[in-house]
């Protein structure tokens, strides 16, 4: 009888996360004069989909966003490992330079956004990709930093200590031992990374212009003066779930994952 | 092969906090010496700066001929076998061994041969291609080992290596060390806070305390002549037992120890050796295997009411008590007295220890020599 009551509630809560969702893709499935109507599936069709690549360049959208998002990473990760990894080990800066790692996250992103745009067009960096993943990268720093540092920090000290004693330098000790067990940390920092970037909006729309849309710009000129296309929007939210979902299978499996197996004891 | 010698080592942590202070120490080539004290005393710390994964504030630390105070772990050829084992959990138990051999640039083959070698010596033939996390603890603290012999390096620095596994195995991994010692003949440190494992491990123990180096010495002398009140206690298992005294003179006028277990009488040697004790306020030690059940020439008889008695086959602790204070002595396994009985014990004269209840320092026993706390 619990089980039963419990599992009734477990249902019910599933129902509140993944019915927006469900019908945030059942919306795009359907026929635009239809998106409104209160049948489930009144009829199926992948026009919206089609729509949105031949007449709206979302293919442009999602190369710019998984680019972005990539490349962003590419950068932040290794400054992000190297200074989360300093902070771990060296003590430096004590309690308060550890928390000043995490100053910039503490303004809100519009108060960034402005002073960004004045530097950007200075050095012309707007409308450009790697404007947008220099931007990111910078923006997902401290926070990946700070991620890292508790992976890092759960990584024994006895291993660089071995790693030492058997030959290597400090860089060696931290590229060949520190960096491969802290590996799955690395990869949920880094999944984590893409994701932040992949949703960010604001900075993409104003460094950004027609050229570098992302997926979030994209879906934001939806919304026109002539009324929201419902069922385009619905069709773009689909596909720029998917990327999130198998990335966030893949932070699961890593985070759940212990660092130091079988190092110690 | 190599000598160490710390000259005035000293570790500070801020202007005036110490977690080791002035250690000299020298080394010789090929011997096994032990670092013994309580968690905390600084032996650890001493074994990191010889590794050079700790930073030396003050002295020298010299291997082998070569001043190696700033050197970087890599030049020092020395091997470290961590409590924790350390092992690299990413890389198969090869692969744990080759490492520092790659990192050295030697040769496939002749790393598969020292691999060989070592494997077999150890038993870890089957386990080579298993990572660390497939392993049990035993097995772990085995490739760890390994790790450290196949580099073949001047020195080993084993931190507390024993202390994760259980006693069956901590006992047969003993007796294995001090073979693999004999057979490879390297200088070992070994770091423990288990008195037995410094008493049967090593050739010399050095006993540390608050970051000072309070005695070094063979096994056997720093039993027969702590230094101080802490050693004679730390070393023991049980502990030496410690009483109030003070020289005086008995009924015929000859010098005895007064204690609260009776009067001590001293042998002709012992009062001379005693000289400087006399006026001062004493502590007696008693090893708890200097305590008899039974009456011998020159023992000195009390009554002991009978607190608690460990029967452990092979002998009884017993722990009884006399006016008020607890002592333990090592009795007969037949010789099983009821708690809370009153029976007669015999301690022996010729065997106590005296300490000057203020400075804790022993003064030196007769025919022991003066006791040094530090090595030339």
């Amino acid at each position: 009888m619990r089980r039963i009551v419990s599992h009734i509630g477990l249902i019910f809560f599933s129902a509140v996360v993944l019915l927006p969702i469900l019908w945030v893709l059942r919306t795009s499935l359907v026929p635009e004069h239809l998106s409104y109507s209160s049948q489930i599936l009144p009829e199926l069709t992948l026009d919206n989909y089609v729509a949105l690549f031949t007449t709206k360049h979302f293919g442009n959208n999602y190369l710019n966003s998984i680019l972005v998002a990539v490349g962003s990473v590419i950068v932040a990760m290794p400054l992000a490992c190297t200074t989360g990894y300093a902070f771990a080990r060296f003590r430096t800066s004590g309690r308060a330079g550890r928390f000043s790692v995490l100053a910039t996250q503490m303004l809100p992103p519009v108060a960034l956004a402005l002073p960004t745009f004045m530097f950007y067009r200075t050095v012309g960096l707007t409308n450009s990709l790697p404007g947008l993943m220099l931007v990111y990268a910078a923006l997902n720093l401290p926070f990946l930093t700070w991620i890292l540092m508790g992976f890092f920090e759960s990584v024994p000290s006895d291993l660089e200590g071995a790693a030492m004693t058997d030959g290597a330098t400090a860089w060696g000790a931290f590229w060949r031992i520190v960096l491969p067990v802290a590996a799955p940390g690395i990869a949920a920092a880094a999944v984590l990374g893409f994701i932040l970037s992949w949703n960010e909006f604001l900075f993409a729309l104003i460094l950004g212009g027609p050229r570098t849309a992302t997926v979030p710009v994209a879906l934001a000129s939806l919304q026109t003066s002539n009324g929201v296309e419902i069922a385009k929007v619905s069709a773009g939210v689909s596909l720029a779930i998917l990327p999130l979902m198998i990335a966030s299978r893949f932070i699961q499996r890593y985070l759940v994952q212990g660092l130091s197996f079988g190092s110690v004891k | 092969m190599a000598s160490i010698r710390l000259q005035t080592v000293s570790k500070a942590y801020g202007s005036d906090l110490y977690g080791v202070k002035d250690v000299d120490l020298t080394i010789e080539d090929g011997e096994f010496i032990c670092f013994l004290g309580p968690s905390g005393c600084g032996k650890s710390t001493t074994l990191r700066m010889i590794a050079g994964l700790e930073d030396v504030t003050d002295g020298a630390i010299w291997i082998g001929d070569k001043d190696m105070t700033r050197a970087a772990p890599r030049d020092r050829n020395v091997a470290v076998v961590f409590q924790s084992y350390a092992l690299y959990p990413h890389m198969s138990v090869r692969q744990n061994m080759e490492f520092g051999l790659k990192m050295r640039g030697v040769s496939l083959a002749q790393r598969n041969d020292r691999i060989d070698t070592v494997s077999e010596i150890l038993g870890l033939g089957p386990y080579l291609d298993r990572k660390p996390a497939a392993l049990s603890g035993g097995q772990r603290q085995r490739v760890a080992l390994g790790r450290a012999m196949v580099r073949e390096p001047d020195v080993f620095l084993m931190d507390e290596p024993l202390s994760n596994l259980d006693a069956k195995l901590r006992a047969e991994m003993r007796l294995e060390l001090i073979k693999l010692h004999r057979r490879l003949g390297r200088t070992t440190i070994f770091v423990t806070h288990d008195q037995v494992e410094a008493m049967t491990m090593g050739d010399r123990i050095c006993i540390m305390r608050d970051g000072h180096l309070v005695q070094v010495g063979k096994p056997l002398e720093v039993y027969a002549n702590p230094v101080d009140t802490f050693v004679a206690q730390f070393l023991a298992s049980p502990a030496m037992n410690l009483l109030d005294a003070r020289l005086e003179k008995g009924l015929q006028d000859e010098e005895v120890v007064a204690t609260a277990l009776g009067h001590f009488p001293l042998s002709a040697d012992q009062v001379s050796a005693y000289d400087a004790a006399r006026g001062r306020k004493l502590l007696l030690g008693l090893r708890p295997e200097d305590i008899h059940e039974a009456d011998a020439p020159g023992r000195v008889a009390f009554k002991a009411e009978i607190v608690a008695v460990e029967a452990l086959g092979t002998e009884n602790i017993v722990v009884f008590n006399v006016a008020g204070q607890e002592f333990t002595a090592r009795l007969g396994r037949h010789f099983i007295p009821a708690i809370g009985s009153t029976v007669p014990l015999y301690g022996d004269p010729r065997q106590m220890h005296l300490f000057d209840a203020e400075t804790t320092r022993a003064y030196p026993r007769p025919s022991s020599g003066p006791v040094s706390n530090k090595e030339d």
